[in-house]
């Protein structure tokens, strides 16, 4: 994504610290993939972010991709989309898995890779060029970001979807109502169970900030 | 620019607010405004809060970014730099002026444009295509980008790298040594020659003042 804001707070650089520190025990090859997936506004991305940065100090090149900019509908058009097709079609299916495939193959085979980006300012799909030769961590955020083949380690972020709509509502990134409601918990659901995958389950609600499943 | 931190504070939102009612009065088809400062004077941020705020007005407005259009390459920039002599080098001749100035040449004609993008994380230049067709306004931010041609707008925030020592190191964006200092104050003494270019003035207390041209 282009132009998004992150907000970094205490919890995100601790849970950060602590995942960064597990990973750092796994890895064990030279094309290492890390996918976040978890609730809307969960902390994926600036989860995502903080990790590239340690990895950056380690002197380990990473690089981030956001399945958002992977859907097959275009943002300015997903919603009217949305209320034609109906709530059945909202989950899974509307991203494109065989570009976001050969992304991740381009990624292992250190190839040039065309990707869409999309603007959050414009909210329009630019197209980025990549060269994943020297890259060797890839770090894959996104709602459904365990669907994705090829993946090394695997972190769960939990949020439930009512705090969702209140921080939905605080970033401003989407129109808030009944039928956003409603895609909210279609997405929530088709979130959770990734849940038994993870290698690493943050929940910023509980006391213990995140622990090893 | 890719994996960027912003810092976006009320005085930001309160200085848009007054840059966009001032392109709001003079809009005109493919408009572009152009935000020059110091390194850490908020350019990024101004940029981004404006860009949103037009939004809200139908206005679709691209930002780009002038560091995206070094000469050199992140990862080798310090040594060239030192290598050359910081007071040799830094200023206005480190970016490639006519690959930005075809950029807005593609703005202006609803072309697809291809333009380098560096991403902060790997410090790698990717690059990115997008498509000016249905773009209404482009905001170029960067230490001299007021000095580009064809801009509609000039903004220039008078806060010094002096006053924003401090807010630099909380981003952490980049390591605070001498050498960073060195080219600081290189880039503060250039970037003083085209400050009168400016229309607007952004002061040290973050309000718009408009400029007199005598």
């Amino acid at each position: 994504m282009l132009n998004d804001v992150i907000t970094i707070k205490e919890h995100h650089t601790q849970a950060a610290e602590l995942v960064f520190e597990k990973i750092s025990q796994k890895i064990d090859k030279k094309k290492y993939i890390i996918a976040i997936a978890g609730e809307v506004s969960s902390g994926k991305t600036t989860l995502a972010y903080l990790l590239g940065r340690m990895f950056k100090i380690k002197g380990i090149p990473s690089k981030s991709i956001d399945l958002v900019d992977f859907y097959k509908v275009p943002p300015l058009e997903r919603r009217a989309w949305r209320q034609k097709h109906g709530i059945s079609e909202v989950g899974v299916e509307e991203y494109d898995w065989e570009l976001i495939e050969k992304t991740i193959q381009s990624f292992l085979d250190s190839k040039k890779m065309t990707m869409p980006q999309v603007d959050l300012h414009t909210d329009l799909v630019d197209e980025v060029t990549t060269d994943f030769k020297d890259i060797e961590v890839l770090i894959i955020s996104g709602l459904y970001a365990f669907h994705c083949e090829h993946i090394d380690y695997k972190i769960f972020m939990e949020l439930t979807y009512r705090e969702t709509y209140e921080n939905q509502k605080y970033t401003g990134k989407e129109v808030m109502d009944s039928f956003r409601n409603k895609i909210l918990e279609k997405e929530h659901e088709a979130v959770q169970s990734q849940k038994k995958m993870a290698d690493y389950y943050i929940d910023f609600n509980l006391f213990l900030n995140s622990y090893h499943l | 620019m890719l994996e960027d931190v912003l810092l976006i504070q009320d005085k930001h939102r309160e200085a848009a607010a007054v840059i966009v009612e001032e392109i709001l009065n003079n809009k005109k088809d493919k408009y572009i405004v152009a935000i020059s400062g110091e390194s850490g004077s908020g350019k990024s941020e101004l940029t981004h809060v404006i860009a949103k705020d037009l939004r809200k007005h139908g206005i679709f407005a691209k930002p780009v970014h002038i560091d995206n259009f070094y000469n050199t390459l992140p990862l080798e920039r310090t040594k060239w730099r030192m290598d050359k002599g910081i007071e040799n080098v830094v200023g206005l001749n480190e970016y490639k002026w006519d690959e930005i100035n075809r950029v807005i040449d593609d703005f202006k004609n609803d072309r697809t444009s291809t333009m380098p993008c560096v991403d902060l994380v790997t410090e790698q230049i990717d690059q990115l295509t997008t498509n000016f067709k249905g773009i209404d306004m482009l905001i170029i931010d960067g230490l001299y980008a007021i000095n580009t041609d064809g801009v509609d707008l000039r903004v220039y925030i008078e806060l010094t790298y002096h006053e924003t020592k401090k807010a630099q190191k909380d981003r952490g964006k980049e390591p605070q040594n001498e050498y960073r200092m060195r080219v600081l104050e290189q880039e503060h003494q250039q970037v003083l020659s085209i400050k009168p270019k400016a229309d607007l003035f952004v002061n040290i207390d973050y309000q718009v003042v408009r400029a007199h041209h005598d």
